[in-house]
């Protein structure tokens, strides 16, 4: 008897999409469409080439994204990760080029100080009680002066390939036989599993969700909600410094002064691939595969005739479309 | 203390703005000691007031909206757009310059109004939707202008008439166009129905909507006259600045937010002050000007006013939680 | 019933203003089911809350399990054993059921949350109630019975003695209810303690084993169930006391044309099927418990929440009513038992609280005619004798009274025919209630039309021309004041619709 109602409690009809995981796996089709479409529309997107090249793209996003999903899934957000990522990785650069230190020292360094980054909107919002969208709004505009300021608004390369610490650049690309292999791919999914892994099995994770649940109800049940909000925002600083690794392994030079509506991208993938502006709702696996739809639109878009910035209208759009979906579906669940 | 601020003529008008008056003063007397009087004069001053202009307007804008209990900081990305697109329509294009100017009043009105819709009729979060629509405004200058930059003519050119919009001879007229549609907002925030329910809207929404107010309507009204404001601020920034490049302008919106919550408008909404916003843009122009004046790296503004906005805000929540 | 594991003994407790709790006395054996009965604001959520530390006691003893103790928060109470469950539910919507249970004392494995383990403890907890729920589920999916149950789950997992239930049936459907029973027998039976606060007097014969009855703040005697009828329980709550000049005819003119008649009218679960007439010069009491839908039936009448179906007349034409824009159109003002979140915006003064309903009448186009505005809100001022320096004061800084009159002159301004008044003396101290009361009648002299939810038996009687009686979102009952008595609108309140 036991066994029939449970049937009957966990039979509510899950359609097709449902089962498959939703909103992701309908993002999914979408990227495979949204391939499938350049690839038809232009020869040129049908190549390796490009392929390597949308992956390169797709580090330092997606990198940003996992992190800004932490936050997100707490009911705030982190608009800092794409000024911070430019300054911690002039920072970091800076060190190896102007003071001689090794490149491993200064990759040390610029995750530190996304991490302290990560830290200081952590406590302006679980403590200080400051909306989550001003506060790092406010440390976007600092790190931004702050990355300007101390390398003296000069670009930062950081070793090229063949330069002495050149090696960190192989952490996302090696060449066999003249091929560029895309091996930060493999970190990605790498992280995206350790990221699933916190998010879905640890205390951590448990608590992120939860205080986007309910915050004071979160409270109210003992747990030390202070400390995992600002961990939230911990873990974003901690990613937009990876972040920053990968965007200077990938590109040549750092400019100060850059850096503004790279987290644009990374939370209009975040939003895509299915996490709810109002918290708890949303994974890093969503996040990664909303990532890709940003991702082919800023390099599918000139296959087929239109600039980049294009790119950056449609992504507003995209945004938006994804948080009315979001707030439809909850009117729609909230009319139950 | 205490007692100074029971004083009824402090009461009128009010301890805040005293206290930003007294501010400003004292940062021009710094900066005129530290520049070794090198800031003592009008070429200084009418260089800040330059940058007053436009950054009032947007503060103005900017203040309407977080009035409501919004944000917007798709203010500075849109307010390059509008000087861009407007700008080349001009110079490309061969418009009439009257004309150039209505496109930039119009651009700013279509970016408020897709806001204010967004927010007031779609629940979309205000910072979702300025994120947004600072994107587009971004792209779409970009596209437009095919990713160059623009350069508003020169007062001895065609159409260079519109500078005496900023400047006749030594006469600041920025400053009194600043002045009087200062005043024309602060009439219609404080003595108009709209500026009553954007008020009331901003603190209680839903008190109002029960009292048969059309709240959504008032509150889209916040966002289109945000927009006109920053389609005017346009104007005012290519009048005194010339040349405008795609791509940028964000870095403005944490200024014109910093004057307007400097000045006494709360984040939480229902409460502004369009003298003390105009007041806390003066600080942040002449704050500009001093670390120019000074050779020091011009980053170091951001970070300043990253940090003015940051401790305003807070005193703002501290401040609530208090009266509670 | 074992021995007494729980006694509160002379528990005191003032807030500014109100003597909440006057010496209260309450005993809980192991093994019974303990009645908390009263009437809306007599101090039974006061009392446990002042058990379970939200609240601190000004003076009087509480012994548990044969010792003094004194619990600072809920955490304290619930390490204890005494363990309530809220009639609003505090739950995580968004995480699983066993998520849920667990929240804050996670079961690990190193560094993993043992999920699995998590899921059998609930299980093991859900067939301890002989219910089925699935532990994976997410919660928000789960009806409010169901929810309800996972609350209870939660409530054993922390090994409780005491169990306090806080009107745990109100949302419950029937079925959900006897559910509910048959999980406190079991707990019952298990030697808990259990604390049953409740409205419902049948619920009161069939699960409890002893009464405890409060009045106004004060303890009023606690009876064994089995031994008194339900009149002798209601006797006590609503006491002998004769009210001060209650009305006992109806008072509106004869023949006074239906402003408002309202047929059919549904809205969502708490509203249905309701039909009312409403007279010109009337005041029309709806009476019944929490939850039973009067405030829902005025917000979907006021256009604040949509309609599903049903019609509405204003003075024999029919009209849609969809926003409260419409609602004010067609001259219904509402008052809101939540004055702070629906009524007033309290950074506002005065004056422009009291013209926000009509700001149009006080505009020269775009302008507000502030003189105009001022004089009006004196007049009003004076008229309702408001206690208030200026008219530029603001609102927060009045008493609840005093913003209620605000309130009242708003919809007075914007010259409204039909007034709904939704608990309108609820914060708002003895002397300010009379001057309320007085109004209300002088405003149905003058001709308004006037609807009022009240939870006080008191006030409705008091007040009422007629009185329509509510329960679980349909009308159960029609009484002119004249054969209305406290007994027989109970009795309507309560009763069973099947």
């Amino acid at each position: 008897m036991a066994n029939k109602s449970v049937s009957k409690t966990a039979g509510t009809k899950k359609s097709f999409v449902d089962r498959m995981g939703g909103q992701q796996f309908i993002v999914l089709i979408i990227v495979i469409v949204m391939f499938i479409f350049f690839s038809a529309m232009s020869p040129g997107f049908r190549k390796y080439t490009t392929v390597v090249s949308i992956l390169d793209y797709s580090y330092y996003i997606a990198l940003m994204a996992i992190g800004v999903t932490f936050p997100l899934l707490t009911g705030g957000v982190d608009l800092s990760i794409g000024t911070g990522l430019i300054c911690y990785s002039l920072i970091g650069g800076l060190l190896v080029r102007q003071h001689g230190m090794p490149v491993a020292v200064g990759m040390i360094v610029t995750i530190l100080i996304g991490v302290i980054f990560g830290i200081i909107n952590g406590c302006l919002v679980a403590l200080m009680d400051l909306p989550p969208f001003l506060a790092t709004l406010c440390t976007c505009m600092i790190t931004r002066g702050f990355g300007a300021f101390v390398v003296g608004g000069y670009g930062i390369p950081w070793p090229a390939a063949g330069q002495d610490g050149g090696w960190f650049r192989s952490i996302f690309k090696i060449q066999v036989g003249g091929q560029n292999i895309p091996i930060g791919f493999l970190w990605i999914l790498l992280l995206v599993a350790i990221m699933s892994f916190v998010l879905n099995h640890t205390k951590m994770g448990r608590y992120t969700r939860a205080i986007g649940s309910n915050k004071e109800a979160t409270r109210l049940s003992g747990v030390n909600v202070k400390f995992y909000h600002i961990m939230a925002y911990v873990i974003c600083g901690l990613f937009a410094g990876l972040a920053a690794i990968a965007y200077s392994a990938i590109f040549a030079t750092v400019q100060p002064g850059s850096g503004a509506g790279f987290e644009m991208d990374a939370i209009g993938g975040a939003i895509v691939g299915g996490v709810s502006m109002s918290g708890a709702v949303g994974n890093v696996t969503g996040t990664l595969i909303g990532v890709f739809v940003i991702c082919l639109l800023k390099t599918g878009l000139p296959f087929i005739g239109l600039t980049a910035n294009w790119q950056q209208i449609i992504t507003g759009f995209v945004l938006i479309v994804a948080v009315l979906i979001d707030i439809f579906k909850r009117k729609k669940e909230s009319g139950k | 203390m205490e007692s100074i601020k029971q004083n009824p003529l402090v009461k009128k008008v009010g301890f805040n703005r005293i206290v930003l008056c007294i501010v400003l003063l004292l940062m021009y007397a710094l900066f005129c000691i530290l520049t070794g009087g090198d800031f003592f004069g009008m070429r200084r001053i009418l260089s800040a007031l330059n940058y007053a202009y436009f950054l009032g307007f947007l503060s103005l804008a900017v203040t309407f909206v977080i009035a409501t209990g919004g944000i917007d900081f798709s203010i500075g990305p849109v307010m390059f757009c509008c000087a861009l697109m407007s700008g080349f329509c001009f110079t490309m294009y061969g418009m009439p310059m009257p004309a150039a100017l209505v496109i930039s009043l119009i651009i700013g009105l279509a970016f408020g109004i897709f806001n204010g819709y967004l927010v007031a009729y779609w629940d979309v979060p205000s910072f979702i939707t300025s994120m947004a629509s600072m994107n587009i405004a971004k792209g779409l200058a970009s596209v437009f202008t095919k990713t160059q930059s623009v350069s508003w003519p020169q007062s001895s050119q065609d159409g260079g008439w519109f500078r005496k919009l900023v400047t006749i001879g030594d006469i600041p007229m920025g400053l009194i166009i600043l002045i009087v549609i200062a005043v024309v907002c602060a009439i219609v925030l404080n003595q108009t129905k709209m500026g009553r329910y954007i008020l009331s809207l901003g603190s209680n929404k839903e008190a109002v909507r029960l009292s048969g107010v059309n709240v959504k309507k008032w509150e889209m009204s916040a966002y289109i006259v945000c927009g006109l404001l920053v389609g005017i601020a346009a104007i005012f920034f290519v009048g005194a600045y010339s040349t405008v490049q795609p791509g940028y302008g964000d870095q403005y919106n944490n200024e014109a937010i910093a004057g307007c919550v400097m000045g006494g408008t709360s984040m939480a909404g229902g409460l502004a002050s369009i003298s003390g916003t105009i007041i806390g843009v003066f600080i942040i122009s002449l704050l500009q000007e001093g670390i120019m004046a000074l050779g020091l790296d011009k980053n170091l503004q951001l970070i300043i006013t990253g940090i003015i906005v940051i401790v305003a805000v807070f005193a703002d929540v501290v401040a609530r939680r208090r009266k509670n | 019933m074992g021995e007494v594991i729980l006694t509160m003994k002379g528990i005191d407790k003032s807030f500014p203003g109100v003597h909440a709790l006057d010496h209260v006395d309450l005993e809980v054996r192991k093994g019974e089911v303990h009645a908390l009965m009263g009437e809306n604001g007599a101090g039974k959520s006061t009392l446990m809350k002042v058990l379970t530390g939200i609240y601190k006691k000004d003076s009087g003893t509480i012994t548990y399990e044969g010792k003094e103790v004194e619990f600072h928060n809920t955490r304290e109470a619930q390490d204890a054993g005494v363990v309530i469950v809220h009639q609003e539910l505090n739950m995580l919507g968004h995480l699983t059921v066993a998520q849920n249970i667990f929240i804050g004392r996670e079961f690990k494995k190193g560094i993993r949350i043992d999920d699995k383990k998590m899921n059998e403890e609930a299980r093991k907890l859900f067939d301890r109630m002989h219910i089925d729920i699935d532990p994976k589920e997410t919660m928000s999916k789960l009806t409010v019975g169901k929810q309800q149950m996972c609350e209870i789950a939660k409530a054993i997992s922390h090994e409780a003695k005491v169990i306090i239930f806080d009107e745990p049936s109100a949302a419950l459907t029937e079925a959900e209810i006897e559910e509910l029973f048959k999980i406190i027998r079991d707990l019952r039976d298990q030697g808990l303690g259990i604390v049953y606060i409740s409205h419902r007097m049948d619920e009161i014969k069939v699960i409890t084993d002893r009464v405890t009855v409060m009045r106004d703040g004060a303890y009023v005697g606690t009876l064994i169930t089995k031994d008194c009828t339900k009149d002798d329980i209601i006797n006590m709550m609503v006491g002998r006391v004769i009210y001060e000049d209650p009305k006992t005819k109806n008072m509106t003119p004869k023949g006074s044309p239906v402003v408002l008649k309202v047929d059919h009218l549904n809205a969502g679960k708490m509203v249905q099927d309701v039909s009312f007439e409403l007279h010109k010069g009337e005041v029309l009491g709806f009476s019944g418990l929490m939850g039973a839908g009067r405030t829902e039936t005025m917000r979907a009448l006021f256009g604040a929440d949509p309609i599903e179906s049903g019609d509405i007349y204003i003075n024999g034409k029919k009209v849609t009513i969809k926003s409260p824009q419409d609602a004010v159109k067609h001259g219904i003002g509402y008052l809101s038992e939540d004055r702070k979140r629906f009524g007033i915006v309290v950074q506002k003064s005065v004056a422009e609280n009291t013209t926000m309903a009509d700001l149009d009448e006080f505009s020269n186009g775009p302008f507000i005619n502030k003189k105009k505005e001022k004089k009006v809100a004196e007049k009003f001022v004076e008229s309702l004798a408001t206690k208030t320096p200026s008219v530029d004061q603001l609102v927060v800084n009045l008493s609840g009274g005093n913003q209620q009159k605000v309130v009242i002159a708003k919809w007075l301004t914007r010259n409204c025919d039909i007034l709904i008044f939704d608990e309108p003396t609820r914060g708002i101290d003895v002397g300010a209630k009379n001057e309320i009361y007085k109004l209300m009648n002088r405003l149905a002299a003058e001709g308004k039309a006037i609807i009022m939810v009240s939870s006080e038996m008191t006030e409705i009687l008091r007040m009422s021309d007629r009185i329509v009686v509510m329960c679980e979102g349909k009308k159960t009952g029609e009484l002119d004041i004249s054969e209305a008595t406290q007994e027989n609108i109970m009795n309507m309140a309560t009763r069973e619709i099947n």
